[in-house]
């Protein structure tokens, strides 16, 4: 028996050491790129997508005609390499960059910008609200792509520099692969972009390969490839950071890590639109009492909450708009006063509460909702807490009254303008507005400013924003930053605010010493 | 033998009726908005509800269970609401790194087991130390087992990877199988098949500590039982090996309980899938299932139960036709 188990353990050992020898020294290094992500992308079709992980791939593909620029909500030309509007505002004009061709080596036209628009009509998905405004397009010469809306509309610019904002996608896709779904089948796996990366694979669940853009036209990326990982646990990726076999983790690195991170890993720290929130439920009781909902906001200190919960990671909100989309914002009222929550949970229908929270992975939001679950329970309500998926949450609408009192999570407005924000989460009819707060009033004032010159618009949204602070239907607790957590070799992190848990692959490289 | 397999084919498709009613009552009592979820928030009430229509998630329940059956019963289980493929071509892309993981935690489990048995029958000081590790080793839950050994084997020693099937660089053979270990030996790659041999070594590790110890505890308890019958005194009286009269007579006749427990810690493997290739990155069904579940995917979900629950009668259905062969006695039962 011995003898047959030191024969095994040789074995092993022997097996081990092969298998192993790459795994002595970190695979970082050269000239590819390796970033985690927690999950799969849903799929890389910039019409289609509309979530959060996976804005890099497509970003870092695809162009639109118009972009932020880096670290501001200045916008300016992508392939678009000038545009004006008319006085009414009803006519944009872009003139397009003469050089540029897509992955599949076409040339860019006004022509495929055309096609690029009217494939995310027909696709007709979530981002595709952003085009619905258009009366006609048109093509008056090769490289002049001219849009009419059927009304002025305040945020068009900004839609065409949003992150989900239409990207235009070349002929490979749109005529080649058409089929009978506008060539969605084939982007799930393919892509036709004209940005510094092409996308050459896409191994769902395991790793996509972006491979550099030689023919690029603007500034050539340093990485000659990009290797996302799909690295669900966030434990993982950190050993795998700090053992050198991934360069970069872009988001969701414990937060209570940072401080102790060991010295071949640097933080970076940039602003972004991600903002903590806190919804109310007002359809039913206690909080479709305004007393009972105007004591809950005094029964927690937000400076407080957003210090333990996220450290060095995020601030206390000062405004219902993140504060660099709109100026002179009425400032939150939110103090703590214990007596006056008391006060206003004695008069509560029900103390029984429930607070769901949205789930992620380095469990921040957890742990802000159990702090604000301690906050509640002196003021006299017994807070039930639980965790809930995005999709669940989107059913809440269906039941309000079977929905939770209070719910937390984090959301990011599509582009850099108050409407896309207010529109989504303070409407009554927003996406965002998942426990369904309805104010008519505050409707026709979002609506009146859509159109509006922009210096009446702009009060129309700071008004707006004030009825909204003053319903307490929702609670802006704090702006979440993006936390970068790199190896100290690598350089070049550009960032949009406006472009969550994303950097721009091209300008990042490595630096010795 | 054809009453077995009838037996089986009857179990088979009631466990997975089962299963799928289970899901599918799991979608009423989870309040979900899938079709938002899919075509995103900013979508219009119209867009959502087009989308509604086209999954066929404005009809009645029992009216979507019967439309689903019917699908199913054609191999078509609908589109993912997350990945936008057939739920079917999502499982054949993920089935194959699940099986590969499955198999060689089986055979690793197998090994273990029957090699840790026949050490707990050898008796003496070595029986007994293995024993409290065996105690030891069971009340470990795989989530810890998995943590200390990237710690130790990937962070500590840096002997194996933590993550993946194979190094991110490789080109991997379009083989028959979409078994790495398998069609990298096809295509005559050691690169390949060295590379997924070194990753397949933990998570394989972490998925068969719990049934190797489950089926050396029973085996050696068989075999204890078995060693003190008469036809193994006979045996010896006749001066055979102490190891061949273990080898082939105990083993053979003890085998029984052992390959029952195997076939019950099968669906234990099962489960752990899901969190082993959650941790280990596997690019598997459980990764799948995890990633479905927080988007609330159903129709993938359904999927991967029914795959998972197939896979569990069948890997049963194995385990009887072992014992049958093992027993002849079990074959007029």
């Amino acid at each position: 028996m011995t003898r047959w188990l030191s024969v095994a353990l040789a074995v092993l050992g022997i097996a081990l050491a092969g298998c192993g020898s790459t795994q002595k020294k970190g695979a970082t290094g050269g000239d590819t790129l390796r970033i985690p992500y927690l999950a799969d992308m849903s799929v890389p079709d910039p019409d289609v997508f509309y979530d959060v992980e996976g804005n890099a791939v497509i970003l870092n593909q695809y162009e639109g005609l118009l972009k932020y620029a880096p670290d501001s909500t200045k916008i300016v030309g992508s392939l678009a390499r000038s545009w004006s509007v008319s006085p009414d505002r009803l006519t944009y004009t872009f003139r397009l960059r003469p050089d540029v061709r897509f992955h599949g080596g076409a040339p860019l036209t006004a022509q495929a910008v055309k096609r690029a628009f009217e494939r995310r009509l027909d696709v007709d998905q979530a981002p595709a609200y952003m085009l619905k405004p258009i009366k006609s397009m048109s093509t008056p010469d090769r490289l002049t792509f001219v849009v009419k809306l059927k009304s002025p509309v305040n945020p068009f610019e900004a839609y065409m520099a949003s992150s989900w904002g239409p990207k235009i996608i070349g002929p490979d896709a749109i005529v080649t692969h058409k089929g009978k779904d506008f060539g969605q089948t084939w982007l799930r796996t393919h892509g036709d972009g004209t940005g510094p990366y092409k996308l050459t694979a896409f191994d769902r669940g395991r790793q996509y390969t972006l491979t550099r853009n030689d023919e690029y036209w603007g500034q050539k990326a340093n990485f000659k490839r990009v290797l996302i990982k799909i690295t669900p646990d966030i434990g993982t990726q950190r050993l795998e950071l700090q053992n050198g076999d991934l360069d970069a983790v872009l988001h969701s690195f414990p937060a209570s890590e940072l401080a102790s991170l060991p010295s071949n890993l640097k933080v970076q720290r940039a602003d972004s639109f991600l903002r903590l929130l806190l919804y109310v439920n007002t359809n039913k009781p206690p909080f479709d009492d305004p007393a009972v909902r105007a004591g809950l906001r005094s029964a927690f200190d937000v400076d407080e909450l957003v210090r333990q919960a996220y450290s060095t990671t995020a601030t206390k909100s000062v405004g219902a708009y993140p504060e660099a989309i709109l100026p002179d914002q009425p400032e939150l009222p939110y103090a703590a006063d214990p007596a006056k929550a008391s006060a206003a949970a004695a008069k509560a229908k029900t103390k029984k509460i429930t607070f769901a929270y949205t789930s992620d992975e380095s469990g921040v939001q957890r742990r802000a909702g159990e702090l604000l679950q301690t906050r509640l329970k002196p003021a006299g309500f017994e807070v039930t807490l639980k965790e809930v998926q995005l999709p669940q949450v989107y059913g809440y609408l269906k039941n309000l009254k079977s929905a939770p009192d209070l719910l937390l999570m984090t959301n990011t407005p599509d582009a850099a303008h108050p409407d896309t924000w207010a529109r989504i989460l303070f409407s009554s009819t927003g996406g965002l507005n998942f426990l369904g707060y309805s104010d008519n009033a505050l409707d026709k004032d979002l609506d009146a400013a859509l159109d509006a010159p922009p210096a009446k618009a702009t009060a129309l949204y700071q008004q707006v924003g004030r009825r909204l602070i003053d319903s307490n239907s929702l609670f802006f607790l704090g702006d979440v930053k993006d936390v970068f957590v790199l190896n100290n070799d690598l350089t070049g992190v550009q960032h949009v605010p406006a472009y969550p848990w994303t950097v721009a692959y091209a300008p990042l490289k490595r630096v010795s010493g | 033998m054809l009453a077995l397999l009838g037996r089986r084919v009857v179990a088979l498709a009631a466990v997975l009726l089962g299963l799928t009613v289970i899901v599918f009552l799991l979608q009423v009592v989870i309040p979900s908005d899938p079709a938002r979820a899919m075509v995103g928030a900013s979508a219009s009430p119209e867009a959502v509800a087009a989308k509604a229509a086209q999954l066929g998630y404005d009809k009645p329940l029992p009216e979507r269970f019967a439309n689903f059956l019917g699908r199913a019963a054609t191999g078509d289980l609908q589109d993912s609401l997350r990945t936008r493929n057939p739920v079917a071509d999502d499982l054949r892309t993920f089935a194959p790194a699940t099986l590969e993981l499955a198999l060689a935690a089986s055979v690793l489990a197998a090994l273990l087991g029957v090699g840790l048995a026949l050490a707990l029958a050898a008796g003496g000081r070595l029986a007994r130390v293995l024993r409290l590790m065996l105690v030891a080793g069971a009340s470990v839950p795989g989530f810890l087992v998995a943590l200390v050994a990237i710690l130790v084997f990937y962070s500590g020693l840096h002997l194996l990877p933590a993550s993946g099937r194979v190094t991110d660089t490789l080109v991997l053979p379009d083989g028959p199988t979409q078994l790495l270990l398998v069609d990298s030996l096809l295509a005559g790659d050691p690169g390949v098949f060295f590379s997924a041999l070194g990753h397949l070594v933990l998570p394989a590790f972490t998925l068969a500590l719990v049934p190797a110890l489950a089926i050396a505890r029973t085996l050696a308890t068989s075999l204890e039982r078995v060693m003190r019958e008469d036809y193994v005194r006979t045996a010896r009286s006749k001066g055979l090996r102490e190891r061949a009269i273990l080898v082939r007579h105990g083993l053979r006749n003890a085998a029984g309980p052992a390959l029952t427990m195997g076939g019950l810690q099968f669906g234990l493997l099962l489960a752990g899938i899901v969190v082993v290739e959650q941790i280990f990155s596997w690019p598997g069904l459980g990764l799948y299932l995890n990633q479905s579940i927080a988007f609330s995917d159903f129709p993938a979900i359904t999927g991967t139960t029914l795959l998972l629950g197939t896979a569990y009668v069948v890997v049963n259905f194995c385990v009887d036709v072992a014992q049958a062969a093992a027993d002849p006695r079990i074959r007029t039962v």
